[in-house]
């Protein structure tokens, strides 16, 4: 029997050509979806000129729909506006899986709330960390504790992200998946990284390792938007004393934002023109070019989900020094960074090791290429987002996605489609919250009703496939028992299950 | 092989026993997030019991782990578990509810609350000497002399009090840097960075209990000697007592001498008495505030030259009599005073066809709004220190005033009326926090004197003036009703306010920005 291929509509408001984690995290993701293949669509809002019907590598086609930017890419929510195209789009592709990205997109939890009415399955992945305390935090929370009521499986990128949606959206543990994102090992080649061909002619022997003598120049890198929670205060005030400190050793800095100002002072107080360079904005494709020329990546950061400049720097052949916040203490093993508290005498002092260690030659950088390809990459989380596809469209068994703890509402965690089920999980969102919900899940029905009897089913064409590719090899199921790790610094050998 | 039911050993049975003691537990389990009805079924009968449910998980874990690895929060480890599995038990293990919360009690909430009571006690008074003015009863002009009396009478205590209260501050200062002079060079840069970062921190209360009755600032200061320095900083930037700059000689000169000699840290002060004439502070904060921290960045530095450029510029310190600059500064409160004086005189027939074309209940709709705001937006928890703090509610009071003043028919009137409310609102409250600040005592006093006069005069203005009553037994029934609201005001608020302590449901963990600690943040910027 073959493996069952889905079509799946990732929506967000989120997309290139504006850059970012979310925007890469969801090319990255179709694209690797598409090899098994799976058809995938992108539906996302229009970008200046960017409207209609796009296809980028691959034949991943991108719909850009025309709706009102408001803040930061956002669009303005309306709750209903989106659901004319959204049913066209979905039946013309032959959609099944409706996958929503990014919390703050309206789009994604419009689609999600119309899918659900429409009968398709969906998925909803969170990439980032909300506190609960401010008011936008509590809308936001609200907002989405409304949208993730009735979605049938969520994706986080880090634990500590699946503890907080969890939190935030009332959700059952069992629900929430924690699939990682990853790097694109060929885009971050550390600097003397053997090319493909040369490493298939085998000549090339390992690159020795360079030892840093006392008097060679350590150079630290920080790569980040200098905003507030990006910790650049901390930057700002250790820069003086780490260079202080330690002689040989100079910073780059890459990245904008309102902070910059401060650091800018702080070099021209310090008169460290000559050891701190600031490069300014750079495109990410040439994050790697920057980051080659440095020994130590700095990320003083005061909350990350997961941190993907993190396990690009030590995908870069860099060791990291990094704030324990959020998601990043479960990203790279402690053999590549070192953790400081967000303290700026703890990150000096951290980054005085981690500058020590590199000159006693204890660490050895030119291996964590190889590793962290190992640890991520996006066909592993493609594998694995196909598992939650599989499981929410019951292609294995409940007993097997979720464990023998199968007890949701009504014995079952499949989320079925009738209406009074659907309002019965809405009206559990609070005292006047609840009573919203089901008006506005109630209103949509409706017009579900009206679009059906307005717009008929048969009178809206079928579009053609691109030609799929023939899917992987490996089954879902297998994806779960993955081969053990085979790195030989790891301690940690996961005994292979058989089934 | 494992057989299905082994593979069900990474769930165990969640007790869904919703019973959420929150101030028992510090952390959130996972179904406080997710209730769902109870499963007998499955559980048998270890739901219901505690106890056998966690010797339950137990087994369940110590099998799992003979069986298995154990499950590791991390991501870059490939785990035999599916990506969807939740471990019972470090989910949400770094969760934390209500971290800070500190119980209130409930006599000293009450306490705290009199200054809300003092402060719309005062608002009504002057709506009473309004309608006083306003239905002709009351004289303006002996009103205004006799509040005029008042504040006269209320600034020379004050002035009393802050140069006590100076006196036993330069004590304190004193031996603060007798003691932190002989502590080490990081040290001491510390205290100064610390006190360049918070430059506007006054030495403020912060719990008023009927046993600390009295309590200065001092006492505060000398429990930190090593801060000393910090608080007498922090005091020169403060304008509106502008003359705690003469007598504070200590500070400078030894933050400016300790670096270079420390053999001797207590001879350049003499404190004691306040006329001495080493008091060679000059009132440049600017300078005295750039020279630490330049001797901060010399000090860590290593850049001798700075060092040099700072001790160089301590001799340009003239030293000022004390007495003399005293002087000097009240005869400039007295010239403000006058100058204000004429300026509402000139301002007056001004003032008074103001809202001519205006219609009366507009008026009074429009001064209930300011005096609203007034009273909410008006700093409470402001300390001594604090100089005009809420602008917006000092305005808006000042405006109502203003157009309460066009409401009346003379010049005369409209004067002392906007005099007056200068009086209540501009300077009344910086008295009372000094009240406040120096003695419970006092301040309860204060509290219930104004309590009883709003209640009369409210009582009294209540009616039309008409020969054939007694306006004193209206003023006492107003009294006794004042009283009586009052204590319902503030006992009742502050009983639902700790009552309303139990929603309190407040969650920190790993997702919240964290905060950053940063030393010396200030240095760069000044």
């Amino acid at each position: 029997m073959g493996r069952k291929t889905y079509n799946i509509a990732m929506v967000s408001d989120f997309f290139f050509p504006q850059p970012g984690g979310v925007e890469s995290h969801i090319y990255q993701l179709s694209s690797k979806l598409i090899d098994r293949g799976h058809k995938v669509i992108i539906i996302t809002h229009s970008y200046d000129d960017r409207k209609g019907v796009r296809y980028l590598n691959n034949g991943l086609k991108v719909y850009h729909v025309p709706f009102l930017v408001i803040y930061r890419a956002a669009t303005f929510p309306t709750v209903f506006s989106f659901f004319p195209i959204l049913r066209n789009i979905c039946i013309r592709e032959q959609i099944e899986i409706v996958h929503g990205h990014g919390s703050l997109s309206s789009l994604c939890h419009e689609a999600i709330l119309h899918a659900r009415t429409m009968g398709l399955r969906t998925v909803f992945t969170d990439h980032s960390l909300f506190g609960f305390a401010d008011a936008a935090s509590i809308l936001t929370n609200k907002l989405l504790k409304f949208i993730l009521s009735d979605v049938d499986h969520s994706i986080c990128v880090s634990h500590t992200c699946k503890e907080n949606t969890v939190l935030r959206a009332s959700l059952d543990p069992l629900m929430v998946s924690v699939i990682p994102n990853a790097v694109v090992g060929e885009n971050f080649r550390p600097r003397d990284y053997p090319t493909l061909s040369e490493k298939g002619e085998g000549f090339r022997a390992e690159p020795s390792p360079r030892p840093l003598g006392p008097h060679d120049v350590i150079t630290i890198v920080v790569i980040s938007r200098l905003f507030y929670n990006k910790g650049t205060d901390l930057l700002t005030a250790a820069i003086p004393r780490i260079l202080e400190n330690h002689p040989n050793t100079r910073f780059i800095i890459a990245g904008s934002g309102p902070k910059a100002i401060d650091l800018e002072q702080m070099i021209e107080t310090n008169v460290l023109q000559d050891r701190v360079e600031m490069l300014g904005p750079i495109r990410h494709e040439d994050v790697r070019d920057v980051m080659t020329r440095g020994h130590i990546y700095l990320h003083p950061s005061l909350t990350e989900a997961f941190g993907t400049v993190i396990v690009e720097a030590a995908s870069c052949g860099l060791y990291v020094v990094c704030t324990q916040v959020g998601g990043i203490p479960e990203v790279l093993p402690s053999h590549m960074t070192t953790f400081a508290k967000p303290e700026e005498d703890d990150i000096v002092a951290a980054t005085g090791k981690a500058i020590t260690a590199m000159r006693a030659g204890k660490i050895r950088t030119e291996k964590f290429h190889d590793e962290v390809k190992k640890m991520y990459s996006w066909s592993n989380v493609a594998m694995r987002t196909e598992r939650v596809y599989d499981g929410i469209c019951g292609t294995i068994s409940e007993e097997e996605f979720y464990g023998f703890d199968t007890t949701g509402y009504n014995g079952s965690r499949i989320r079925d489609f009738a209406l009074i089920d659907r309002l019965k999980r809405y009206y559990g969102c609070g005292i006047w919250a609840g009573k919203l919900f089901c008006l506005c899940v109630v209103v949509d029905y409706l017009f579900f009703l009206f679009l059906e009897w307005w717009f008929p089913r048969e009178n809206i064409d079928i579009c053609r496939d691109w030609p799929r590719k023939s899917p992987a090899k490996d089954t879902a199921q297998d994806s779960m028992k993955v081969a053990p790790n085979q790195r030989s610094t790891s301690s940690i050998r996961v005994p292979k299950l058989d089934r | 092989m494992p057989s299905p039911t082994d593979d069900e050993t990474p769930f165990p049975a969640l007790s869904h026993s919703a019973s959420l003691s929150a101030l028992d537990r510090s952390h959130l389990s996972p179904h406080d997030a997710f209730t769902y009805p109870l499963r007998q079924a499955y559980d048998g009968d270890g739901a219901a019991d505690p106890l056998s449910h966690l010797r339950h998980l137990k087994d369940d874990r110590s099998r799992s782990r003979r069986r298995k690895r154990a499950w590791k929060k991390l991501m870059w480890v490939k785990q035999s578990y599916p990506d969807n599995y939740t471990d019972q038990a470090t989910f949400l293990e770094n969760l934390q509810r209500n971290p800070r919360l500190k119980p209130y009690d409930f006599w000293p909430l009450v306490a705290d609350s009199t200054v809300i009571l003092q402060h719309v006690c005062s608002v009504s008074l002057f709506v009473v000497c309004f309608v006083g003015i306003y239905q002709e009863r009351v004289s303006p002009v002996s009103l205004v002399g006799g509040s005029t009396f008042a504040t006269f009478l209320g600034w020379i205590l004050w002035e009393r009090w802050v140069s006590e209260e100076m006196n036993q501050e330069e004590e304190v200062s004193a031996s603060g840097i007798a003691a932190s002079a002989t502590k080490s060079e990081s040290i001491r840069r510390r205290a100064r960075a610390a006190s360049i970062r918070r430059p506007i921190i006054t030495p403020r209360i912060t719990s008023v209990t009927p046993s600390s009755s009295s309590r200065p600032s001092s006492e505060a200061a000398s429990s930190r000697p090593s801060a000393g320095n910090s608080t007498v900083n922090i005091q020169i930037q403060i304008p509106e007592s502008e003359r705690l700059r003469t007598s504070r000689p200590a500070h400078h000169s030894s933050t400016t001498t300790s670096p270079s000699s420390t053999n001797s840290p207590a001879s350049p002060t003499s404190p004691t008495s306040p006329t001495s004439p080493t008091s060679s502070t000059s009132p440049i904060s600017p300078i005295s505030l750039k020279e630490p921290s330049q001797n901060a960045t010399g000090a860590d530095g290593g850049q001798p030259l700075l060092r040099r450029a700072s001790s160089d510029v301590i001799p340009d310190f003239a030293p000022i009599p004390n007495e003399a600059n005293r002087l000097h500064q009240r005869l400039g409160t007295i010239k403000s005073a006058i100058l204000i004086y004429c300026t509402l005189l000139g301002l007056s027939p001004i003032l008074k066809s103001l809202t001519q074309s205006t219609s009366s209940d507009s008026i009074w709709a429009m001064s209930l709004w300011l005096l609203a705001i007034n009273i909410f937006f008006f700093d409470y928890s402001g300390g001594v220190g604090a100089k005009f703090p809420a602008s917006l509610s000092t305005n808006a009071a000042l405006m109502a005033s203003t157009v309460l003043a066009s409401r009346l028919p003379s010049t005369k009137q409209v004067f002392c009326l906007t005099l007056f409310s200068i009086e209540v609102f501009g300077l009344f409250p910086v008295f009372r926090r000094y009240v406040q600040h120096r003695s419970f005592r006092q301040h309860a006093i204060l509290t219930v004197l104004l309590i009883l006069g709003a209640g009369w005069g409210v009582g009294v203005v209540m009616r039309e003036p008409s020969p054939d009553y007694w306006p004193w037994k209206r003023g006492l029934g107003g009294m006794v009703v004042s009283v009586l609201i009052a204590a319902i005001a503030t006992g009742g608020c502050s009983w639902w306010l700790i009552g309303l302590q139990r929603y309190k449901n407040e969650i920190r963990g790993p997702w919240d920005p964290a905060r950053p600690i940063i030393m010396s943040r200030q240095r760069w910027e000044n």
